[in-house]
């Protein structure tokens, strides 16, 4: 038996959702799990969700090209991710402590010398790799949390980076789609800029899966329409017309990104790029200066999340001058940078900078380190309460580590973007956005 | 929803207030709340369908060429499923002679050394490029695809690149239709996976968890498939000493046993006792009991059907556990129930990934390529540069990954129409528009009566949404 091309007709689920499609095995075959209540709500929820789209996206959102900062404020998150679990002890270096040493012969980071600017705060030292990071510190504008992570335990890189991006205890619930993802739904509004969310690199990261907002994109040179010559304008015009008769999500995408080319094309010609400030030419360089671009230019900015992969050092991690010291370098100099580049703009714009766990405190024989629990978190902007290492230290004494021998974590990755949420960005209903889950404030924003 | 018939008036008022269904009140459930408000009310599928044939030809492999449609009517459905997956067409000479240029389809990793490594990633991109584009044994090309992003290999990393070019020949290539154990155990064996996994770093007394832990989590039993802690540690034991050859004069990079770094003490993994003293029976005989495990038989069942129907329904995914367990993982018996089912095209569409979509548009126009740099790039622009997913897991399939990837494959219909792409070329002469209305590419709609010429139709229909969809 066939069916039509399944539609918009109360049976079209989501490809990839996660609630049980009918089934649609053969011995079976036209069995519905749904009620007829249940598609009568649906069909009513979607014919009246494409009027209300209608007059969100389609006929005069393409004209109009005069984009306001939202409304509800001009603030700006960077949400930067360490993929592969960065190892928190070398980045914010415990150098009391003897277990430290003694369990990290070849991978350790030296004590500072006395009175050196690394250290942080009489116990905890910066990677020399971080050095770049240290004006900030000492301004108070950065704050680094130690001993910070999820409740995951199964120290599994993808459930573990879907649960902090989910913003979820575990990631039981996968495909529930992102934290941000949901922040940006619940606080939609018909002024929004089509660059209100978007991501740098490759896919789009799991904390923005769900939201039609996010735009994915390696490099804001990018966003053009190639090879379209003297047709541009009427090529536009006919991929609008074709992307607005169809009301799939590649359709809402491509209306999007219609959008940003056009939004795009008024930044260019309106703003040449500031040139001084001096950035990493690293894909989280380039990042973070058209992330800045984007905020400088009033584009309507809210939401950008970069990434900072190689973090997996099972092997020849290093101490100074090895892979994981180009890696932190390339994190310090980037953020500077970024710092630096905003000048006062900066008092826009938080910073969070998070990683899925931290490493094992005892090394392996490859020199490195395998999967473990917490990590740091780091927290930047002008009304950050920094200059401090934040966070309840568990130290690495053996009895306090957790099985089989990982830093324990003792501040959920949820409270401090709890914390940034409510502070700088006015969510007062937390539950929708974390649901079940009550976050402790560690003071990290006034 | 306790809900059942929220008013007009609700529901309009939700959305007015911007906060979709997430306002519709009653929803207690946590992931109904947690679902993004207005996802659930948002329609994500096209609405014209192409007819059967298309599509099928679409799921299976990577769409029709020209004419494919009214072949596939006229000798039924069933029949072309069942060639596909008997793949026993003979490879095109042209398609022949241009992989036989390619030094990746002849030499092993040793005996490729002396190119450089970018010359091994071009070579590799180019055979996938090929094959899919012009091998009628469609299907086949579909699953390589899959088992490569199954047995993910990042080639950027060391050598892993002349040891990829290997594995895919000898083990993924061989083995797409035939028996995942057999596909599993030399994947263990494989250089490249060892290599790319750490587990030359895997040695006893100190063990590196890296392959044992992707091994069960993404290669056999899946994330929930109940393991432990403890079975992890054990399985990166029995295959310490799993290293690759590296004395002198000997062919450097191939598998090789390192008996000294094996830990012969007794291991214990999902309960089963493995005795002190098995040396690289160790690991082999983990590799048996994964192979065996109802936990790997419905992760790969998973896999599949979310492969050929976007998602994994759970009477097909019991189905076809049944089906692995009893064939002993007999790829082709697993999926064939399945394919020749209604459940394919009965299935919500999929949204075609970068090397789907540039691969159909190819095919459609049945273009002349060479499958060269200037093509691969344009793979990159769209986010999948061929084996250089950098994570185990490979890329990813679902829709919300790549859709918002749109400008590039924009930009590559229009440079590929207009002939700009270096060795890749539509069929020219461009037959008039209604060729490529009968083809089904491009849809009925009036924008296309606005366009200036052929070309830039042709670049209009691939841009389409509908050409996005698989």
């Amino acid at each position: 038996m066939q069916r039509p091309w399944v539609s918009c007709d109360g049976h079209g689920q989501t490809p990839g959702s996660t609630s049980s499609r009918p089934d649609t095995h053969q011995e079976h075959p036209g069995e519905r799990a749904s009620s007829e209540g249940d598609l009568d709500r649906r069909t009513l929820i979607s014919r009246f969700a494409m009027a209300a789209l209608g007059g969100l996206l389609m006929p005069s959102a393409l004209a109009q090209v005069a984009f306001q900062p939202n409304r509800r404020t001009e603030n700006v998150l960077v949400f930067l991710f360490l993929r592969g679990g960065a190892d928190g002890l070398s980045l914010v270096t415990p150098y009391r402590e003897d277990e430290y040493f003694r369990l990290r012969p070849a991978t350790k980071i030296v004590a500072p010398r006395p009175g050196s600017d690394l250290d942080l705060d009489g116990q905890f030292a910066l990677h020399p790799g971080l050095v770049d990071l240290i004006p900030l510190y000492r301004e108070g504008d950065l704050a680094l949390i130690q001993a910070v992570g999820s409740q995951d335990q199964t120290r599994s890189h993808f459930e573990a980076m879907a649960t902090i991006e989910q913003g979820t205890s575990t990631a039981s619930g996968r495909g529930a789609g992102g934290w941000l993802a949901r922040y940006l739904n619940s606080t939609r509004s018909a002024a929004d800029s089509p660059l209100r969310a978007v991501s740098f690199g490759d896919t789009l990261p799991d904390s923005l899966r769900g939201s039609p907002q996010a735009t994915r994109l390696n490099d804001l040179d990018d966003l053009r329409l190639t090879s379209a010559g003297a047709r541009e304008k009427e090529i536009r015009k006919n991929l609008e017309a074709l992307y607005r008769s169809s009301s799939d999500e590649v359709a809402v995408a491509g209306l999007q990104t219609l959008q940003v080319l056009n939004q795009i094309e008024q930044l260019r010609s309106a703003q040449a790029p500031r040139t001084s400030e001096a950035y990493p030419n690293s894909p989280l360089g380039r990042g973070l200066r058209d992330t800045a671009r984007l905020i400088r230019a009033s584009a309507g900015l809210e939401v950008a999340c970069l990434d900072l992969g190689g973090w997996d050092t099972h092997v020849v991690q290093g101490t100074l001058g090895g892979a994981f010291e180009g890696l932190a370098r390339d994190l310090g100099a980037s953020l500077a940078a970024f710092a630096r580049d905003l000048g006062p703009e900066m008092k826009k714009v938080t910073v969070v900078v998070m990683t899925e766990f931290g490493r094992r405190v005892y090394e392996n024989s490859g020199l490195g380190t395998d999967h473990g629990r917490a990590s740091i978190a780091i927290v930047l902007g002008q009304r950050v309460q920094g200059g401090r290492v934040a966070g309840e230290w568990p130290t690495l004494a053996a009895e306090r580590l957790e099985e089989p021998g990982d830093l324990r974590v003792t501040t959920d990755y949820r409270s401090i973007l709890a914390e940034v949420l409510t502070k700088k960005f006015g969510v007062s209903d937390l539950s929708r956005i974390f649901p079940d889950f009550t976050p402790s404030p560690l003071g990290l924003l006034a | 929803m306790t809900n059942p018939h929220p008013s007009r008036r609700t529901i309009l008022q939700a959305l007015v207030a911007g906060a979709g269904v997430a306002a519709l009140g009653g929803c207690t459930r946590v992931v109904e709340r947690m679902s993004p408000p207005l996802s659930e009310a948002w329609p994500r599928v096209p609405e014209a369908a192409p007819p059967a044939a298309y599509r099928l030809a679409s799921r299976l492999g990577y769409g029709p060429v020209a004419g494919q449609v009214e072949e596939i009517e006229r000798i039924g459905q069933e029949s072309y499923v069942l060639r596909q997956l008997d793949a026993d067409f003979e490879e095109p000479t042209a398609l022949q002679m241009r992989l036989r240029r390619l030094d990746i389809e002849t030499f092993g990793a040793y005996d490729l050394r002396d190119l450089p490594e970018a010359e091994i990633l071009r070579q590799l991109q180019q055979a996938a490029l090929l094959r899919a584009v012009y091998s009628p044994n469609q299907l086949k090309q579909r699953m390589v695809e899959a088992w490569s992003d199954h047995f993910n290999v990042f080639a950027r990393k060391g050598l892993a690149a002349y040891r990829k070019a290997e594995s895919e020949r000898t083990v993924i290539r061989p083995n797409a239709l035939g028996s995942f154990p057999a596909m599993l155990k030399q994947m263990a064996r494989s250089t490249s996976m060892l290599l790319y996994l750490d587990n030359q770093q895997n040695r006893a007394g100190t063990p590196n968890e890296n392959f044992a832990r992707e091994l069960l989590e993404l290669h056999t039993m899946g994330v929930d498939g109940g393991y432990t802690y403890d079975d992890i540690r054990d399985v990166a034991r029995c295959f310490t000493g799993w290293s690759e050859e590296r004395r002198f004069l000997r062919p450097k990079g191939s598998f090789r046993f390192i008996a000294e770094l094996h830990d012969d003490g007794e291991k214990m993994v999902l309960g089963r006792r493995i005795p002190a003293g098995g040396g690289v029976r160790d690991g082999e005989q983990v590799l048996d009991l994964l192979a065996k495990h109802p936990s790997t038989a419905r992760n790969i069942s998973r896999r599949l059907c979310r492969l050929f129907l976007g998602e994994a329904p759970d009477a097909w995914v019991e189905s076809m556990s049944k089906t692995y367990l009893s064939t002993q993982g007999q790829i082709r018996e697993m999926i064939r129930p399945l394919l020749l089912s209604s459940a394919v095209l009965d299935s919500a569409p999929i949204l075609k990934r970068p090397m789907d979509f540039l691969v159909s548009s190819l095919r459609a126009t049945g273009a002349e390529s060479d499958a060269s740099r200037p093509l691969q790039a344009h793979l990159e622009a769209m986010g999948q540069p061929l084996y250089q997913w950098p994570m185990p897991d490979g890329y990813p399939t679902d829709t919300s990954a790549w859709s918002g990837s749109l400008l590039a494959r924009w930009n590559f219909a229009m440079e590929f129409a207009q002939g700009g792409i270096q060795g890749t070329q539509a069929a020219s002469p461009l037959s008039d528009p209604r060729a490529w209305r009968t083809a089904h590419l491009i849809p009925d709609h009036p924008a296309f009566a606005e366009t200036a010429s052929e070309t830039e139709a042709l670049a209009l229909a691939l841009m389409s949404p509908s050409f996005q969809w698989r």
